[in-house]
């Protein structure tokens, strides 16, 4: 009988701790992602403290944006592309537009590509840290600061950011 | 231990008649008739939407049903076909045999085993009631990847709470087979001495409470990502949808394990009493069964190379899939082993036992081919997967369930059935079954993606091929509730050692075995 | 068996003249070409693996089974012989793994690209936009498919051309050009397939996936939408058309004209 509820109290260890394994996932998912660049993630944090160095090494940004939802928002960057030196810090901004007439909550996702090189695409300021509000007609422009790690591999020429615009009214209004 | 015995005893001095005795029965031979009717039914419910799914497939054009519900009769077959059909069979089986082939006089927790298939109705009540809503029932795909999940309507959380339940169900089996097998083992029987399919059983049961408390948590997720306004995987929040793919197919790897290991267990008993042989490499069997159980962890996502994996990410999942091939094929091997030289005779529990090996290979080779990283980036979520998946789901899991209660069916029931009519269901199982799904290989390889309700002319052919045969299978089922039926209400009692080749505890009892199945337990050599 | 071919010969609608295609299509890239030999070394590697063992089997059927009066033997094990295939068949995946792993570092490798078309997947349409030069625009089913697929349309859809293989806005890409392909979505996850330009990829909202396709033959080619996205998931078909360098060139300087006024998000 003993051994019937050590068995019995084992094995309901074991089921709790893997439904606890199961959001346990969550941030061991984010320290994946963080170190291979699964799916283009970035910093989603503002990176201090940086120092700009002289590297005379020049690599193309592409910038490129989607609406997520077919929200009515324009939303798109203000320069497609920049040939930047590795290194050295730089700045552009997105524009966006919001076609409705009410206020909107918004949030931007940044992704970049290819995902392994999203660790060297560091950004100083984004808009993509915070939600943000928008007036209805009211057309915003969204600045930028990053730098390419001088770690950048060598045979990596492009990067490429993209940015999601969400529009998280509604969801906001569910919390 | 005696005192458990008595335990159990004592209850069933009056046993209630009529409803109440199935109600409040906690006998493991009550309790795994219930799950295996249960299984049956719930085999033609998702029978007969994946004959809805066929008919409409039948040509080009939508004839039948709006796309809509199709997603809903994909989603659901599915549902209906892992969780109410292939597992509670598996759990049947493992309730009427486990007691009876370790020398117990029940399962360990009998009140327990009770509540884990009384739970199964509600659930599925539940889950089905929702295709009577205005919204409809699930149709994300039985995978509920977010977001597309996050759009279905009220069903959702029906969903979820049903899937819960199931998931509770399959735990408290799974708890139990394992206090049973662990404890309750006639004296003498050590682990190694185990019926091979009591082994299969026992880490069967170890992937179910590992994984299903994994699906527990991805559902409860979504739950909370669609009501509460958590955002595990909506990349507006900062979360990611690929991120429930991971943590789904955590469980769903083992899942799949789940469904064939109890298979490959009742294959290898089958195999041995009809070639009048020992099975071949005991021990190399068990070390292979869990082998693939421990692998079954490291290579969930080959579900989902396409996701964008980091190359490393890519290798490492192909290489441990591949890896997967190599205990498999010593399971193939051995049975093959077994057969060779023996004193084979054909009898219907071996010939679906012989079918399962043959079809279960060639499942087995198309996931092999799967595994391959370069050419699924080509085959994922086309017409080839999904012959793939029925190949080791259908003339494997599905068969071997079938070959199980034809073999134990006399012992069960102390009645034998007609052995020209298994035949026939056989043959007709078996042909149709290929006609179904082997050119789905073709159209899939042609570029047929799954999960899609009408489709380009150039797959017309293959497709009307794949519909007929799915009713000629559908109806052949018939055919096997009719030798059930037959046999029940036979006079005529079988011996109780039924098969002159059977090894095990079981053919030493009566056929039927008496209520409590070993009253003092046997002694193992 | 007669019963079977009874069933075949019911099974073929005769005014179909439809092409039975078997096989995966070795298709026109790089990419495709290399998914396509190595199934093609997975396939035939299965296919003598099973002839051997159902060969031993059906030989064990024919010749092991007591009507002939065959006699059980006692053996139950043999360490040498399990030993054996377990190492055999460890050693075919490791030769395998090797042309596989290889193919993978090449496939993945999306630097150099001439050109990048960014594929966005809606519910049910797909985006393209050609970052370097500026051209966008929405593709999606064409009418004619689109009238026929309707439950009960009263269409015959063998008489449409193409059916659900057909756009209204084809994408046109260049030849010989290493094309990077950006994925994303804006609702659920898409996956963007054609088949003779290589493997897919899933387009996840939030997040940017990359393929690369170098398209060795102009032609048009055809694909859809190959993760479930929702009820007409089945009806977002791709169409490429390839070109060479010089018509693509004057495609999108006819594009630029035409589609000024086109802007995004609308």
């Amino acid at each position: 009988m003993t051994n019937l509820k050590k068995t019995y109290l084992s094995i309901s260890i074991i089921v709790i701790f893997m439904f606890s394994f199961s959001y346990m996932l969550v941030p061991l998912y984010d320290i994946f992602c963080e170190i291979t660049g699964l799916n283009g993630k970035t910093n989603q944090e503002k990176i201090v403290g940086i120092n700009e160095v002289n590297t005379d090494r020049f690599v193309t940004v592409k910038f490129t944006s989607t609406v997520a939802g077919s929200e009515p928002f324009n939303f798109n960057p203000m320069e497609n592309e920049m040939i930047v030196e590795v290194g050295k810090i730089y700045t552009t901004s997105y524009i966006l537009t919001n076609n409705t007439n009410s206020l909107k909550q918004i949030t931007a996702s940044p992704s970049v590509v290819p995902g392994r090189d999203a660790e060297y695409f560091k950004k100083i300021e984004c808009f993509c840290f915070t939600q943000q509000q928008i007036n209805g007609k009211e057309t915003k422009e969204l600045p930028l600061q990053f730098v390419i790690d001088e770690d950048l591999p060598l045979n990596t020429k492009t990067l490429i950011l993209s940015y999601t615009m969400f529009n998280t009214t509604d969801q906001l209004g569910a919390k | 231990m005696s005192a458990n015995i008595h335990d159990i005893h004592d209850q069933h001095h009056h046993t209630p008649s009529g409803l109440m005795r199935w109600i409040t029965t906690t006998n493991h031979k009550d309790i795994g008739s219930l799950y295996l009717w249960f299984s049956l039914v719930m085999f033609f419910i998702g029978g007969f939407m994946a004959l809805i799914i066929r008919a409409e497939l039948f040509e080009p054009g939508l004839q039948l049903v709006i796309p809509g519900f199709f997603n809903q009769m994909t989603t659901m077959h599915a549902l209906i076909m892992i969780f109410g059909a292939v597992m509670p069979a598996f759990v049947g089986l493992a309730n009427w045999q486990i007691p009876i082939m370790i020398g117990a006089p029940d399962m360990a927790l009998p009140r327990l085993n009770n509540w884990s298939f009384w739970i199964l109705p509600f659930a599925f009540t539940m889950l089905l009631s929702t295709l009577f809503f205005d919204s409809g029932g699930p149709a994300a795909g039985w995978t509920l990847y977010p977001p597309l999940s996050l759009q279905g309507g009220n069903s959702m959380p029906f969903v979820i709470l049903s899937i819960h339940l199931l998931g509770i169900s399959s735990i408290l089996g799974a708890i139990n087979v394992i206090a049973t097998i662990l404890n309750m083992r006639a004296p003498g029987m050590t682990l190694m001495k185990m019926p091979i399919f009591i082994w299969t059983w026992l880490i069967t049961a170890f992937l179910l409470i590992a994984a299903m408390p994994v699906l527990a948590g991805a559902i409860t997720m979504l739950l909370t990502d669609r009501f509460f306004g958590t955002s595990f995987f909506t990349a507006s929040g900062g979360g990611d949808p690929v991120m429930f793919q991971h943590i789904f197919w955590f469980f769903g790897h083992p899942e799949v394990y789940i469904l064939i290991l109890p298979a490959f267990g009742i294959v290898s008993t089958i195999i041995p009493a009809f070639s009048r042989k020992k099975l071949f490499g005991y021990d190399s069997m068990v070390y292979a069964t869990a082998s693939i159980a421990l692998l079954s962890f490291i290579v969930w996502a080959h579900h989902m190379f396409t996701v964008g994996m980091p190359l490393a990410g890519e290798i490492f999942f192909m290489l441990t899939t591949m890896l997967i091939a190599v205990p498999t094929g010593v399971k193939v091997f051995n049975w093959v082993a077994t057969m060779w030289k023996g004193s084979m005779t054909f009898e219907t529990p071996m010939l679906f036992a012989l079918a399962f090996i043959i079809l279960f290979t060639i499942g087995g080779f198309s996931g092999l081919m799967l595994a391959m990283t370069p050419a699924d980036f080509q085959y994922h979520d086309t017409y080839f997967v999904v012959a793939h998946f029925h190949y080791v789901l259908v003339p494997g899991a599905v068969f071997a369930i079938i070959a199980a209660v034809y073999y134990w069916l006399p012992k069960w029931t102390g009645k034998m059935y007609s052995e020209s009519l298994g035949k026939l269901h056989f043959w007709l199982t078996t042909v149709f079954v290929n006609v179904t799904f082997f050119p789905m290989h073709f159209v899939g390889l042609a570029g047929m993606p799954r999960r899609i309700p009408d489709y380009p002319v150039q797959f017309a052919d293959f497709n009307a091929i794949a519909s007929v045969g799915a009713f000629g299978f559908g109806l052949s089922q018939i055919l096997f509730v009719y030798i059930l039926y037959n046999t029940l209400k036979k006079d005529v009692t079988a011996d109780d050692k039924v098969w002159d080749g059977a090894e095990g505890l079981e053919w030493t009892l009566s056929s039927p075995p008496p209520y409590h199945s070993f009253e003092k337990a046997p002694r193992v050599e | 068996m007669k019963n079977y071919l009874y069933m075949l010969a019911l099974a073929l609608p005769a005014e179909i003249m439809a092409d039975w295609e078997v096989n995966m299509p070795r298709g026109v890239t790089p990419t495709s070409e290399i998914a396509y030999d190595i199934h093609m070394l997975m396939f035939w590697i299965t296919v003598v693996i099973g002839i051997l063992v159902f060969g031993v089997m059906i030989y064990s059927i024919i010749y092991h089974r007591k009507s002939v009066g065959h006699q059980p033997a006692k053996f139950h094990e043999s360490t040498k012989v399990e030993i054996i295939w377990t190492v055999i068949p460890f050693l075919i995946l490791v030769v395998c793994a090797v042309p596989a792993t290889k193919a993978l570092i090449m496939m993945e490798d999306t630097s150099d690209a001439g050109i990048t078309l960014k594929v966005t997947g809606y519910q049910w349409m797909w985006e393209y936009e050609y970052l370097e030069d500026g051209v966008n625009f929405f593709s999606k089913i064409d009418n004619e498919s689109n009238r026929a697929r309707r439950l009960n349309s009263g269409q015959n859809v063998n008489n449409v051309d193409n059916y659900l293989r057909n756009v209204d806005n084809v994408v046109v890409l260049p030849t010989d050009t290493k094309v990077r392909v950006l994925l994303t979505a804006s609702d659920v996850i898409h996956a963007w397939w054609v088949p003779e330009l290589g493997g897919k990829k899933d387009a996840i909202p939030g997040y940017v996936n990359e393929l690369w396709i170098n398209i060795k033959k102009p032609g048009v080619y055809r694909g859809a939408c190959a993760e479930l996205c929702g009820k007409d998931h089945g009806f977002m078909p791709i169409v490429v058309r390839a070109v060479p360098k010089m018509e693509y060139e004057k495609w999108v300087t006819l594009q630029k004209d035409n589609r000024v006024a086109e802007t995004k998000g609308n």
